[in-house]
């Protein structure tokens, strides 16, 4: 007897359908599975048979062969387990094939038969949308996401148990359902909950002393999407200011959290509580990290990279000088264009990678940064370490500021800083200016939308014109401190031209190569 | 010598004959420090006063005073002076500060808010330097006050912008159990608070210490007090430490005036790239002995006490007497080439940064213009830009320090930074600010 299961696999961060085919047939008793399977789905033989005698059902002593068709598409993952399994039970007669009908099955086997979540739910459960799927009980939250009627099991046997409708489905509140949702069959992703402020890092501004001019850039950051770098010796607080930037950033938008929440399930990172990520990650990568492990890709299993599980947030670069060049430069394509595309001998993908790059690296390699008595770097040594950094990676970077230690009275505090839910109000007010313009942030606003879509008022544009004509702006430098004087003007709620003083405030914060060189330069 | 047990607070209210008189005269319309000086030489006030109304004062052969004094009320005086709580205080005199006495320009009158027994008994410091000081000198000054006054050591100053107010405001600020209050020498009369920035810190001196002044109550600020009130915190002081000092800069005046009274100056480096450290930086070359902190300071003082205890007691005539104090002042504090006591500096050659004709040109023209000053009088500069021009070093200073400094709203800040880099006066880096 033949069984047809649909399932599916993953192909960069998309579900491909697949059908397994099983067929049990009189002979020698074997079981061998055909169609490319990789590693992970040939081993599956053994998990299949040994949770099936786990289970207390009985393993056909038959020819057993299983197809995974389209048999031109490599496979791989251990999500294939329960099909097959599934596919088996009907091929020997042991399941009706009118329970199955239209369903489809996404698990690993445990030994014991129990069910296990795999990496990727939502893609799969998109996938199959048409279908009925059932899916391991942890994985139900990210399957919904997926859409489709969705059914979880824990194990095995209770499956098989539910499929020939000797027991009921589980109910809410059943100890075999560890689903948070009350009622599954109405719950849509829509409904989740808000992710709340105490959900965040818990890490405020308001700790940090001192600093205005480095808040103010994290803010302007935040609410422009500017590429940020924060130069300054060690101890400055570039880290904790970096920390604290993603709590700046308002939730994303459903269609941002659904990419999101799919690339991070491709890379088998845990689920969020609500099962769709709504907050803005934050990716803190050491500087030891591979181009591999930064962009993504692999030689068996393509896995997204440091920059695509940033997407929709921060990709922190901490140490930016102690980065390989060859990891900074692979950083230059992704940057520009919003996506990764990962070609390798076995396939291609694309993987999405917007995200706001904050790098911190020190003035120097002593971490002084020139400061006359402290540094112990010639200058040679420090202007090999700015080279670092190559000039088009620098010209990415809209806002680089210097952050020095904060001085003994702000350590000692006086007053009190402002909190992040109040920075993040006003960056949230000056996104939404962004979005009237038809753009998501302003550091997406290209040159030439520039003017018709921000333009200056007479008196800044005088200033740039100004700013241009004794050479310290470049034309590129031009754009950018036109855009960020634009999320200046945002934070104001100006409406109207970007105005004079708006100018000023980008002229202060925009990136220039001199701030590696330490101060020392005169 | 000092007197052992300090003089008891002179009563408020009750102003002798003496007092009265003398502060009327003081009040003459165009009576100076140094006429009045003349006036007083060998009169008791009361006689003086009757002297000049008779036109018959052998200090005043023309005759110039006889009108106006015959006019002032003394009852008037005496009311106004109660009234501001001024003391005046006479040579010899209870509340008249002993080290004074016997001083070559030492004030026939001088008036005082506070306690005027302050100074007695306790070791002092002078702590004077430039009026547009950097952020540098004014910590410093205002650091090594606040120690050496835990340390008992009372901290005379100006109460001018810069270092004499950052000094005093180190003293206030450094207030601690036991430490010594703040004495002030100012140009102006006591009911004249100048510049009027300082005026919370004018009382504070007031209230835990003493201001003194020679000029009467009224006395509106000009070029010629300044100085003169310089040779008086000098002569109060062991040790004179200049912090900063442009080239030629008002400060040097009372390095000068104690120089000639062998008292020991002393002054703090600075960068040789700040303009604020030019004069300064000369009295460290011209052999002043050079202090870094409070210990160093400490050091001196100590030094500079045992070699007049040591001078007191020693009987010899008054050659070796003057040799052995050259010697001293040469070794200890290195200022006496250019001034042994009583001669004038003039006449002193090889300082050359110093000498004392450029400072008296100097003077002339109002000390209080020195190099930057001057320079940026033309620029008609905005609030914001003051304060940033006032926090900018001469060494490259950061955005975020001068935030810190100024307390401005970052566009104002910058906005400023820009203007003033566009007037040619500051030059800007990679996130940092230095002036020209």
């Amino acid at each position: 007897m033949i069984a047809a299961i649909p399932s599916a696999v993953l192909i960069g961060v998309d579900g491909k359908q697949v059908f397994v085919e099983v067929h049990v047939s009189n002979g020698l008793p074997g079981f061998t599975v055909v169609g490319l399977p990789d590693t992970a789905v040939r081993e599956s033989r053994d998990r299949v048979r040994a949770a099936f005698l786990s289970s207390g059902l009985s393993w056909p002593l038959r020819r057993v062969t299983v197809n995974l068709a389209p048999s031109g598409m490599r496979k791989g993952g251990a999500g294939l387990d329960l099909p097959i399994a599934i596919g088996v039970l009907v091929a020997a007669g042991e399941l009706d094939p009118g329970a199955v009908d239209n369903t489809a099955f996404v698990g690993e086997l445990g030994l014991d038969g129990s069910l296990r979540g795999v990496p990727g739910t939502v893609v799969l459960a998109e996938a199959l949308g048409r279908y009925r799927l059932i899916v391991a009980a942890a994985s139900g939250r990210e399957a919904r996401l997926g859409g489709g009627v969705i059914r979880t099991s824990s194990t095995l046997g209770a499956l098989v148990d539910r499929l020939s409708g000797n027991r009921p489905w589980p109910e809410p509140g059943d100890p075999e359902s560890d689903d948070p949702v009350s009622d599954p069959s109405t719950w849509t992703p829509d409904s989740s909950p808000r992710s709340s402020v105490s959900s965040h890092s818990g890490q405020d501004l308001a700790d940090i002393r001192g600093q205005r001019l480095a808040r103010r850039a994290l803010e302007v950051a935040a609410a422009g999407g500017h590429h940020l770098l924060l130069v300054g010796p060690p101890g400055s607080g570039k880290t904790m200011l970096a920390n604290r930037f993603p709590d700046l950033l308002p939730d994303l938008p459903r269609s941002t959290a659904l990419e999101v929440t799919r690339v991070h399930s491709v890379a088998g990172l845990p689920p969020a509580p609500s099962g769709l990520i709504e907050r803005p990650p934050f990716r803190a990568p050491h500087h030891g990290t591979s181009p591999v492990a930064m962009i993504g890709g692999g030689s068996s299993w393509m896995r997204p990279g440091e920059i695509s599980l940033a997407h929709g947030g921060i990709l922190f670069l901490d140490e930016m000088g102690e980065f390989s060049a060859t990891v900074l430069d692979a950083l230059r394509q992704p940057l520009e264009a919003g996506q990764v595309h990962v070609s390798r001998a076995r396939g291609s993908t694309t993987y999405p990678a917007r995200f706001i790059l904050v790098g911190a690296m020190n003035p120097c390699p002593c971490g002084e940064g020139g400061a006359p008595g402290a540094c112990r770097c010639g200058s040679s040594a420090r202007e090999r370490y700015a080279r670092r950094l190559s000039g088009p990676l620098l010209d990415r970077f809209d806002i680089a500021i210097r952050v020095d230690r904060p001085q003994v009275d702000e350590l000692m505090g006086r007053g009190h800083a402002e909190t992040t839910s109040a920075v993040a109000e006003r960056v949230a007010r000056a996104r939404l200016r962004a979005v009237g313009r038809g753009v998501t942030v302003n550091a997406e606003l290209e040159g030439s939308m520039l003017d018709e879509r921000a333009p200056l008022c007479r008196d800044a544009a005088r200033l740039v014109e100004h700013e241009v004509r004794s050479g310290a702006l470049s034309a590129r430098g031009l754009h950018r401190v036109h855009r960020l004087a634009r999320t200046v003007a945002d934070l104001e709620g100006v409406n109207g031209a970007v105005g004079e003083s708006h100018v000023r405030e980008a002229l202060l914060l925009r990136c220039r190569r001199e701030l590696l060189l330490g101060s020392e330069v005169r | 010598m000092a007197p052992k047990t300090a003089p008891m607070t002179v009563p408020i209210a009750a102003l002798s004959d003496d007092q009265t008189h003398a502060a009327t005269l003081a009040s003459l319309p165009g009576m100076t420090p140094v006429r009045l000086s003349k006036v007083l030489d060998g009169f008791r006030p009361v006689t003086a006063l009757k002297a000049l109304r008779a036109g018959i004062h052998p200090g005043d052969p023309a005759r110039k005073f006889g009108a106006a004094a015959r006019k002032t009320d003394v009852r008037e005086v005496e009311e106004r002076y109660s009234r501001a709580r001024v003391q005046v205080l006479l040579p010899g005199r209870a509340g008249y500060p002993s080290m004074l006495l016997g001083d070559p320009g030492a004030p026939a009158v001088l008036f005082a808010k506070g306690e005027p027994a302050v100074p007695e008994g306790r070791p002092r410091v002078a702590i004077v330097g430039t009026r547009s000081a950097t952020h540098y000198g004014r910590q410093v000054a205002s650091d090594l006050a606040s120690e050496l006054a835990s340390a008992g050591v009372v901290v005379v100053s100006g109460l001018a912008r810069g270092i004499d107010g950052a000094a005093h405001a180190g003293v206030v600020r450094g207030a601690t159990e036991g430490a010594a209050p703040p004495v002030a020498v100012v140009g102006t009369g006591l009911d004249v608070v100048y510049p009027s920035s300082n005026s919370e810190l004018w009382s504070e001196v007031a209230a835990r210490g003493v201001v003194f002044s020679e000029s009467p109550l009224g006395t509106r600020p000009h070029p010629g007090v300044f100085p003169a009130r310089n040779r008086i915190i000098a002569a109060l002081s062991d040790v004179v430490v200049v912090v900063e000092s442009h080239y030629a800069g008002g400060s040097l005046y009372t390095a000068e005036a104690a120089a000639r009274r062998s008292i020991p100056v002393c002054a703090v480096p600075g960068s040789v790239h700040s303009r604020a450290s030019e004069g300064s930086n000369a009295l460290l070359v011209d052999g002043c002995t050079p202090v870094r902190d409070a210990t160093d300071v400490l050091v001196a003082i100590s030094l500079a006490r045992t070699g007049r205890d040591m001078e007191e007691a020693d009987p010899a005539p008054s050659d070796l007497g003057a040799a052995s104090q050259h010697s001293v002042s040469t070794l200890r504090s290195g200022s006496a080439p250019r001034s042994t006591p009583g001669s004038t500096p003039r006449s002193t050659p090889g300082s050359a940064p110093v000498t004392g004709g450029e400072r008296h040109a100097a003077g002339r023209s109002g000390v209080a213009h020195q190099a930057h000053g001057a320079h940026l009088e033309h620029l008609a500069m905005t609030d914001p830009q003051r304060v940033v021009w006032a926090a900018v070093d001469d060494t490259p200073t950061a955005f975020e320090t001068i935030l810190i400094r100024t307390d401005l709203s970052i566009p104002a800040a910058a906005e400023a930074c820009q203007k003033l880099v566009e007037a040619g006066v500051l030059v800007s880096g990679a996130g940092w600010w230095s002036k020209k």
